[in-house]
């Protein structure tokens, strides 16, 4: 499109991105059909094509204001427009700096600035966050029902493999992952040992920064990347592990832009570029041992199985097919999912934000997940697997905690215990 | 001088008083819930063009109705209120149709979403004009049925937006248009009358208006259900993509498939640059060094595809294809076909913007055409890829140029014109499937004489007497032909060339 | 590269200028004079009218001189015709060069003129799967009162400049003004054909065409009469040997199942002697209906044939319930030939019929009777 950016963001790096981006949108209209907020509000503002025009105006000069902001907050983030469009638009880079310019100069209504505060502060703190989900199951009764459907319940995690590989990974973890589900570090970290990779937790790092990153806290954001940054660039320089394995693919998908995102930064810019390069999915370190998980896999009664591709595993990391190859070739029995592009409406924090469409959208994802009667849905990030679970009559795991289970199965003792991470 | 019988609404972009504004805010507001109108400015500038960004136009109001009698509630009061109507679908358009008007309304039918019924045995779908196209065939996909009109954005457009434009695809050779393929519309007039064109039966009593309704890019009614005719999938396509060394050579040997007698399911072209740009993307394996690739699909049953795929790779080879390719799999096929249905925003990649040009000649002038273009490049300073529906003449220029350098989507827009006009002296027109719109109003005044525009205006009225249905778009006043200053052009010559002009 | 051919449009060449100017001169001084014009061909279709008298006294315009092949591609599927042109030796033109008109237009045992065919917009068995003949008119002139000349449309299928006029003439029964010639898309004649026969009831038989239907056979007629359904295929040999297969029955053999699909085409079957016939165009998977006796079935169960005393009133109405429509082509009709039309509709008719033909002097009462 035609672009005319103000002064005031032309010779800024950010304007300059923006402008690049915008200038390679046609207007087409293709990603409308990929938007699950545009498939249930209808409205070209709530469509990434509408989202880029309303970001263009505002960079363009025009006043930006809370109807802009609302429509922005509206966007899951999902990037399933980048996928369907065919003029490669960096819809994800667009958006985070649309929203900080609106979020700059539009003042929230307060009690959304304290409920996004606490999000901020809350949430990306393991710690804190563990604790407060422990209260809250203690409360549950207590609690209005869509906050109690949010806090599971806690289940054995087995043990931590013990066993030195020569073959070592960094395992970071999300920083909701070990309260709300901590069996699934566990599973991968044995199904990692299983393959002879020996996975490190790391002390001093933290929240991937997505949920600053997400919620207009770049400088937040920034300093978290780097806190991680820090964490990892002595086990990456000295290649002490071959890669850093997330098994939380909203995690990998904000670790993966580290390199975008510090690019300015000279102290930072070419470590993280490193780390992204050593970024790896488990299923991408698995595919090739297929053989050797195959070998120690106890035959399976057949469990019928509905999976689900989170966006940041299919748009974002751009990981599609590879999954459920993986679990097929081991011998599950995948069920077709329709429209399995579109988001379940977990997003990160967009369930506690904009709870309406979260909620709408999961129940249309959990009618096709559920639509040929799976005994199990698996996935691949903790937010969707929460977010499903808590409407979903059928456990919702991650996709590991299924291969952990057939690697396991037959084997003594049972997972009845909960083990302790090594922390390093 | 004045045609009284011409609309007196031509003119969109005569900006509302705020007076207007809130008064027929207020109005739509005690028909519509507060979230179905959009008043504030912020809110209506993403609706000021479709998918031809050159064309904007801020709308006064935009209403986004979700139901039938919600519509029908807005047509009556805008009636009332004098209001112009502009209807918009999923704002894919390429022609600017639904650009809005300055004093009217921007009717979105988007939320008209719904798939109402499939009915397999009679193989028919009945949908709401907001439902995608190619949602159409994934809902009739278990019945082993799909939806023939394949347009290239059928991924997001809409199937009332298929009606008003008569959209075609690259399987319209052998499936048809839409016309084709549609058995009723019903839907509102801007008087407020229901009405029902068509029916599942194959034809009634009277005039044919759903013909002359679907085409008439949002002027004569506004619709809210249309029922689509579905077919059942073919049990194998295949598809062969041939190079040339010619574009001359690539032309001939599309006339010479059809003079064999055969009749793909699609036959498409596209030529060097626009393999180049598309290729890198799509990664479907183009050979980059033909000067022109021909996609020739067969389906059917296998033998008869097998027998198809065997006779035009013999009549290709004979016309001089240099290399001859047959997809393998399905997933061959779809990403053969995808660079094609990707080419327009692909070349958004290769070019800040481009302007995707749309007319049609008799295939046997497809060579002579791109020589013509070649020429044109030169003359304009523009880089111009092509990509076109072979088997039907319909060809798809597309000018690359920077809309951020000043003069130059001017050029552009010369050069489209200049384009349309050699297609209305081939004996084609103007327009074989995007539509007029506002685009190419000002090249009707080359297609059709004043006389034949006035037969336009006289069906104009007959189902809209007031003007107020997306008044300024397709058919062009007499005002504004004078204006734009050419003269009808039939074959290349002038009628009465001494009569003296005004 | 050779300039490309002079490309003749929908314009007259010389010889027939004086033709058009005669049939200009009479609609001209039709209008001055106020005196209707009775459009004729051969007269095939003169029972097809909204209303069998005619109150006003009208001059006939016989269209028959003005004739011609104007232009004919075989490499483009297209031809362009005069309208006074005979179906014969459109066809033959057509079967030199092995393609044909894919919607079979009737010729009731006669020799029609192009210009009737359109305006009349009938057509024949295989328009269940070619299509009907406004689904391959690409454009047509049109001679309107005031003598001037339009064109419409063009020589080329996607087209979509300006309203469609020339598929608005299909079946417009002339009262527009005089179709003076139009270009027809053609297609290539199937490589093979093959009708088989079955024995069934009409119910069985509706069911089975549209169950037919939804798979992927190449069906190119489908018709019942008196206990037996006949199915015709049409295309590859291998599709066409492979459907006879499947759907099993009796092969007719070829001129057999010319004889058979010619009677339904041309209108020579015995049935359409009937004193009295009432054509409903119905859904396709419409029930039968309770009408007396049993129909003849074409276009697999769109187009059904009741001979016979039948009460008007019943078969309007059944038609409606069914969806569809009911037209009485021969007998006496009290309440009209056509079916009636809704009231929004009509409207738009009168509309226009004023817009294009204000002095009302083509062919009163032939589509409606108060047109």
């Amino acid at each position: 499109m035609q672009t005319r950016l103000a002064s005031e963001f032309r010779d800024r790096p950010e304007g300059r991105t923006a402008d690049e981006i915008l200038r390679a949108c046609v207007h087409c209209g293709f990603c409308l059909a990929t938007c699950p907020t545009y498939q249930l509000l209808g409205d070209e503002l709530d469509s990434p094509r509408g989202r880029i025009y309303q970001i263009k105006q505002v960079l363009e000069g025009a006043p930006p204001s809370r109807a802009i902001q609302v429509h922005l907050d509206r966007c899951l983030t999902c990037r399933a427009c980048e996928t369907a469009c065919p003029s490669g638009v960096e819809y994800g880079h667009l958006v985070d700096i649309g929203r900080a310019e609106v979020d700059a100069r539009t003042k929230r209504p307060l009690a959304e600035r304290l409920y996004r505060w606490a999000l901020r502060e809350g949430v990306s703190r393991p710690r804190l966050f563990g604790f407060a989900l422990r209260t809250g199951r203690a409360v549950s009764g207590l609690l209005p029902k869509r906050l109690r459907s949010k806090l599971g319940h806690r289940r054995p995690t087995g043990s931590w493999p013990t066993q030195i590989h020569a073959r070592k990974v960094l395992l970071p973890t999300a920083c909701t992952q070990p309260s709300l589900s901590p069996p699934i570090d566990f599973a991968t970290a044995r199904v990692l040992d299983a393959v002879g990779l020996q996975s490190i937790v790391v002390q001093g790092a933290g929240c991937c920064g997505a949920i600053r990153q997400h919620l207009s806290d770049q400088e937040g954001a920034l300093a978290q990347c780097r806190a991680n940054i820090d964490a990892w660039w002595p086990y990456v320089e000295s290649e002490q592990v071959e890669a850093i394995v997330v098994n939380a693919s909203g995690c990998a998908a904000m670790i993966k832009e580290y390199g975008h995102l510090l690019r300015n930064d000279p102290q930072y810019s070419s470590k993280a570029a490193h780390i992204v390069q050593r970024l790896r999915d488990p299923v991408q370190v698995l595919a090739p041992e297929l053989e050797r998980l195959r070998k120690r896999l106890s035959p399976q009664g057949s469990r019928r199985i509905a999976f689900h591709p989170p966006c940041t595993l299919q748009h974002a990391l751009q990981i599609r097919g590879k999954v459920e190859g993986l679990l097929r070739a081991l011998g599950a029995e995948l069920v077709p999912v329709a429209d399995a592009h579109l988001c379940c409406g977990s997003a990160g924090t967009y369930s506690l934000l904009q709870s309406d469409l979260a909620e709408e959208l999961r129940t249309r994802k959990l009618e096709t997940l559920l639509r040929e009667q799976p005994d199990l849905v698996l996935s691949a990030n903790i937010g969707c697997i929460a977010h499903l679970q808590g409407a979903c009559a059928v456990p919702v795991r991650h996709w590991l905690e299924w291969v952990d289970a057939a690697l396991t199965a037959g084997r003594t003792p049972p997972m009845s215990q909960t083990g302790k991470k090594e922390v390093r | 001088m004045v045609n009284l019988d011409e609309p007196a609404q031509s003119n969109p972009a005569q900006a509302p008083a705020p007076q207007r504004q809130e008064a027929a805010a207020a109005a739509l507001r005690s028909v519509l819930p507060e979230d179905c109108v959009l008043w504030r400015e912020a809110e209506r500038r993403p609706y000021e063009c479709d998918g031809l960004t050159a064309f904007r136009q801020i709308p006064m109001l935009v209403a986004l109705p979700r139901t039938e009698e919600q519509v029908h509630q807005v047509l009556r009061l805008c009636n009332r209120l004098d209001l112009p109507v502009v209807a918009r679908g999923a704002g894919t358009g390429l022609s600017g149709g639904a650009m809005p008007h300055a004093s009217g309304v921007l009717l979105s039918l988007a939320r008209l979403n719904r798939i109402l019924e499939i009915n397999p045995l009679a193989r028919q779908a009945r949908v709401q004009p907001g439902v995608r196209n190619l949602q159409v065939s994934e809902a009739a996909a278990s019945y082993g049925l799909y939806y023939a009109p394949d347009p290239s954005s059928q991924i997001a457009c809409s199937i009332g937006g298929n009606v008003a434009e008569n959209s075609g695809g690259v399987h319209c050779l052998k499936y048809g248009l839409t016309i084709h393929n549609v058995l009723r519309l019903r839907g509102f007039t801007m008087e407020g009358e229901l009405l029902e064109l068509g029916s599942s039966a194959l034809d009634g009593p009277g005039l044919d208006l759903l013909a002359t309704v679907i085409g008439s890019e949002g002027l004569l009614m506004i619709v809210t259900e249309v029922t689509l005719k579905l077919i059942p999938r073919p049990q194998l396509a295949q598809l062969v993509m041939a190079s040339f060394d010619d574009v001359g050579k690539a032309g001939d040997a599309v006339a010479a498939i059809i003079s064999a007698g055969i009749i793909p399911a699609g036959l498409e072209m596209m030529d060097r640059k626009a393999t180049q740009a598309v290729e890198p993307f799509v990664r479907a394996g183009y050979d980059l060094s033909a000067e022109a690739i021909l996609l020739a699909e067969a389906d059917g049953s296998p033998e008869e595809v097998l027998e198809q795929i065997a006779e035009i790779e013999r009549v290709l080879r004979a016309a001089g294809a240099t290399a001859l390719t047959v997809s393998h799999s399905e997933a061959e096929r779809l990403r053969f076909w995808s660079g094609r249905k990707n080419a327009f925003p692909a070349a958004g990649r290769v070019s800040p913007d481009y302007y995707c040009m749309d007319g049609t000649i008799p295939r046997k002038n497809l060579g002579h055409m791109l020589k013509a273009i070649e020429q044109m490049e030169a003359e304009h300073g523009l880089r111009c890829m092509n990509v076109f529906h072979a088997g039907d003449g319909n060809l798809h220029p597309l000018i690359l140029f920077d809309a951020n350098q000043p003069g130059e989507w001017e050029r552009a827009d010369r050069f489209g014109a200049q384009i349309l006009e050699l297609c209305v002296q081939l004996g084609g027109t103007i327009t074989g499937e995007h539509g007029v719109g506002v685009e190419k109003i000002n090249s009707m005044c080359v297609q059709f004489s004043p006389r034949e525009r006035a037969a336009f205006f006289g069906i104009k009225r007959a189902f809209d007497p007031s003007g107020l249905l997306n008044p300024g778009k397709a058919i062009p006043t007499l005002a504004r032909c004078a204006e734009y200053g050419k003269m009808h052009v039939h074959a290349g010559a002038l009628p009465h060339a001494d009569l003296p002009r005004f | 590269m050779p300039a490309p051919s002079p490309t003749p449009t929908c314009r007259d060449s010389e010889p027939m200028e004086a033709e058009l100017l005669r049939l200009r001169e009479q609609v001209l001084i039709a209008r001055r004079d106020r005196t209707p014009l009775r459009l004729r061909g051969a007269g095939t279709k003169d029972f097809y009218s909204a209303s069998n008298s005619q109150s006003t006294p009208c001059t006939t315009v016989d269209l028959r001189p003005f004739s011609g092949i104007l232009d004919y591609e075989p490499s483009e599927l297209v031809i362009t015709a005069r309208c006074g042109t005979p179906l014969s030796q459109i066809e033959a033109a057509l079967a030199e060069r092995g393609q044909f008109l894919g919607f079979e237009p009737p010729g009731f045992g006669a020799d029609p003129t192009l210009g009737g065919i359109v305006a009349a917009g009938l057509s024949g068995p295989r328009r269940l799967s070619a299509g009907a003949v406004r689904d391959f008119v690409l454009g047509a002139a049109l001679l309107a009162g005031d003598g001037e000349l339009l064109q419409f449309g063009g020589r080329v299928m996607k087209n979509v400049a300006g309203f469609d006029v020339a598929r608005l003439l299909c079946g417009s029964l002339g009262i527009f003004g005089i179709i003076t010639q139009v270009c027809i898309k053609v297609l290539p004649r199937p490589r093979a054909e093959a009708t088989v026969q079955l024995e069934m009831k009409a119910g069985e038989a509706i069911e089975a065409f549209n169950r037919w239907g939804s798979r992927p056979l190449p069906v190119s007629g489908a018709a019942w009469y008196d206990g037996g359904a006949r199915i015709r295929f049409s295309g590859a040999v291998p599709a066409v040997e492979k459907a006879c297969t499947q759907i099993g029955g009796k092969r007719l053999d070829a001129a057999a199942a010319q004889r058979w699909w010619d009677s339904l085409r041309h209108y020579t079957h015995p049935l359409f002697s009937s004193d009295s016939l009432w054509r409903l165009s119905l859904p396709q998977t419409a029930a039968p209906l309770d009408l007396s006796g049993d129909p003849l079935i074409d276009w697999g169960g769109a187009l059904r044939w009741y001979a016979g005393d039948q009460g008007e009133r019943d078969v309007r109405e059944l038609a409606q319930r069914a969806a569809g429509t009911a037209m009485r082509w021969r007998g006496p009709a009290a309440t009209g030939r056509f079916h009636p039309l809704s009231p929004a509709v009509a409207e738009i008719h009168r509309r226009l019929k004023r817009a294009f033909d204000p002095e009302g002097i083509f062919n009163p009462g032939r589509l409606l009777a108060d047109l």
